[in-house]
């Protein structure tokens, strides 16, 4: 049975559509909130909320675009969301820390490429930590990225370019391990 | 063609290192998932409003009762009226009119000693959490209001989407860079005068509260 024919049946309430629709993309959906949140309990949540918005929705799904795109939307405004939701609490939270914290000297390890790679990522603007992740972490094309954030494909593009430019500056001390 | 600034050893090194260190993904819990799923979708009709919710939606049921009630009673047909008795309909006008003016006049008050804060602090970089919550809220009533008949009133429709640009942009506030973008935020509130203009919609002198008994 293809997808289009999945589709119409779950439109029809057949719940075994459903599973099957779940079951097919549920492993994509999953790898992108885990990489944009990384962090599993939130990346289920992500991947919970995205799926009963789709299955809630999939009557305005009218098939102009492939259904992995439109759900890939679906996951990019449901993951980005919580974020800025779930980075507001965390950074009121570590107001009170700070506050609590002060005359407490803290000595910080020389980091490895892991840390210092996961800190260049995170410090990226929004848009551009969300490209990079997407096309060259996920594999994405910048014409899925383009209709998933509702950009155009040169800003993704763009946004791609700038972010590696961004992270080669910061991880410029490891310069030597991608010349040889 | 490759361009100055592209390095492709670079770029395959860094897709390499992000891919198999950044946020590497586990196995999804499928099983524990769908069960989720199934659970929230079966009880989705089941909605518990939070306490802000609660009083916007009770603003806006009462304004869009208010007005409703209003206009059926301005444009009830002479007889029917009639029939009902002047009295009645002017009680009528005098509950919808007072509900309308109570509910509206709370809403741009509060929005406007929001807005009368932020300015003034918007030089600061502290409460921005706090900032972008009470942003929300009201935002929430803002759009509530200009779903309703309130909004047919093209002044008012014009201040309502000015403030929901404003109260948008506060909620998103980034508190880690957010003092670019206050600046900009208030810069634009004062190229449109959204603060006058709010000000002189709210009616002048303290809301009528012995009349407010048994309207809401």
């Amino acid at each position: 049975m293809d997808e289009s024919q999945l589709i119409a049946r779950v439109r029809a309430g057949d719940s075994a559509a459903e599973r099957a629709l779940y079951d097919a993309h549920v492993d994509r959906v999953y790898r992108l909130a885990f990489r944009l949140a990384g962090d599993d309990a939130l990346a289920q949540d992500f991947t919970q909320e995205t799926f009963i918005r789709a299955f809630d929705r999939l009557g305005s799904f009218r098939g102009d675009a492939a259904f992995s795109t439109w759900l890939h939307t679906i996951t990019t405004t449901v993951v980005l969301n919580g974020l800025r939701k779930v980075k507001r609490f965390r950074q009121r939270e570590a107001d009170i820390d700070d506050a609590h914290d002060i005359g407490v000297v803290r000595r910080h390890a020389e980091p490895d490429l892991k840390v210092r790679l996961k800190q260049a990522i995170d410090d990226l603007p929004e848009g551009y930590r969300t490209v990079f992740l997407m096309h060259d972490v996920e594999g994405y094309t910048h014409e899925e990225i383009g209709v998933a954030l509702g950009v155009e494909t040169g800003t993704s593009k763009a946004q791609l370019s700038r972010a590696r430019a961004k992270l080669r500056v910061a991880l410029a001390d490891f310069a030597g391990e991608w010349v040889q | 063609m490759t361009q100055e600034h592209e390095d492709p050893k670079f770029e395959q090194w860094l897709k390499d290192a992000a891919r198999t260190t950044y946020h590497a993904p586990r196995t999804p819990p499928r099983e524990e998932m769908w069960a989720r799923i199934e659970a929230a979708r079966r009880d989705k009709h089941v909605i518990e409003l939070r306490p802000w919710l609660r009083w916007a939606v009770a603003a806006a049921a009462v304004l869009v009762l208010g007005i409703g009630i209003g206009r059926w009673s301005r444009n009830a047909p002479a007889g029917s009226k009639a029939a009902a008795g002047t009295q009645v309909a002017n009680e009528i006008d005098s509950l919808a009119s007072v509900a309308y003016q109570v509910a509206a006049t709370q809403y741009l008050s509060r929005t406007e000693a929001f807005l009368t804060s932020f300015r003034a602090d918007a030089n600061r970089s502290t409460n921005t959490a706090r900032l972008a919550h009470q942003a929300r809220e009201l935002l929430a009533t803002t759009q509530l209001m200009l779903d309703s008949p309130a909004a047919d009133n093209p002044r008012l429709r014009a201040l309502l989407e000015d403030l929901e640009l404003v109260l948008m942009q506060i909620s998103l506030l980034n508190p880690v860079q957010d003092g670019h973008d206050r600046d900009l935020i208030t810069q634009g509130m004062n190229q449109t005068n959204v603060l006058p203009k709010l000000r002189s919609a709210i009616p002048a002198g303290p809301v009528p509260v012995r009349r407010t008994e048994g309207a809401l």
